[in-house]
């Protein structure tokens, strides 16, 4: 009986996103939380990806090369000009 | 919960955002160059998605002539970025119909295998095979300071299939929701969820190795 309650770890790796975005419904994000109660591998994935959300963003953001937005505005100028 | 960085937008001139859209429509080409900062990386990330890395620089350079010409009429019922990027996604299917291509969410097919959710990593009853792995260092702090770590996220960025990357950077960094990436990228919301938990698990992944051996 307790089975539909249960998620294996399979399920909870496909959701991980989900409830960290918290996009999940209530009787799935308990079904995920009871499932990390019991499962000490899944409870370090999931902060391993929170981690990586919370992490990776700036370091790419860090390395965004710098945009020449005038040369960009003159090519924009330049055709507008000839009546594209 | 700690939510992803967004983009320094107090250290450029314009904070306001309403300032900035009066400059656009007076004219004004620092205004433009601002926006054109701001959101050139995202177009390109969008055109790609869309219509392929070929036409993707051309589908950018549309979108802005779209933008210098209409800004008059932008009546500010989306954000100035969500309405940019409508015109980048529209200008993208547009050409992908002339073009007659059409573009494949492949990556939505299937698990990759050796990524988390390859089905090899499961028992039959999705019990996992193996431990997930220890990292030594979990401090987000400490990480952002890896250089090398910063080097093989970028690269790996962009081995990302086009779709998971613009994504990705929709709803990590520049935060979108949802809705807004399903009708800027012609995917159902679902699929976006799909996307993106893609990309994270493929950087998790980079973290992963990282912290094992120190390289990518």
């Amino acid at each position: 009986m307790l089975k539909k309650y249960r998620l294996s770890c399979k399920e909870v790796s496909h959701l991980a996103s989900d409830y960290l975005d918290k996009t999940s419904s209530t009787s799935l994000n308990w079904k995920i939380h009871l499932h990390l109660l019991a499962c000490s591998c899944c409870r370090r994935f999931i902060r391993h990806l929170k981690i990586t959300r919370q992490i990776a963003p700036p370091l790419i953001q860090q390395a965004s090369p710098e945009i020449d937005a005038d040369s960009v505005l003159r090519r924009i100028k330049e055709r507008q000009r000839m009546g594209d | 919960m700690t939510k992803p960085a967004q983009l320094n937008l107090a250290a450029t001139p314009y904070g306001d955002e309403q300032q900035l859209i009066a400059d656009l429509i007076a004219g004004d080409d620092r205004a433009f160059c601002e926006i054109i900062k701001r959101y050139q990386h995202i177009m390109l990330a969008v055109g790609r998605a869309i219509a392929g890395d070929i036409f993707a620089d051309d589908i950018v350079q549309d979108a802005w002539l779209a933008v210098y010409k209409n800004i008059g009429k932008f009546e500010q019922r989306s954000s100035l970025k969500t309405w940019i990027m409508i015109i980048v996604s529209n200008e993208a299917k547009a050409r992908l119909r002339r073009e007659s291509r059409r573009v494949s969410l492949e990556e939505l097919d299937g698990e990759v295998p050796g990524s988390y959710l390859d089905n090899a990593g499961f028992s039959s009853d999705g019990h996992r095979l193996a431990p997930t792995p220890f990292w030594h260092n979990e401090s987000p702090q400490e990480l952002l300071e890896e250089k090398q770590l910063q080097q093989c996220i970028n690269k790996t960025l962009d081995t990302l299939p086009p779709t998971q990357k613009a994504a990705f950077i929709l709803r990590d960094i520049e935060q979108e929701s949802f809705d807004n990436i399903s009708n800027i990228l012609q995917v159902s919301a679902a699929n976006v969820r799909v996307l993106v938990h893609r990309a994270r698990l493929t950087l998790m992944q980079v973290i992963d190795r990282f912290q094992e051996t120190g390289t990518c």
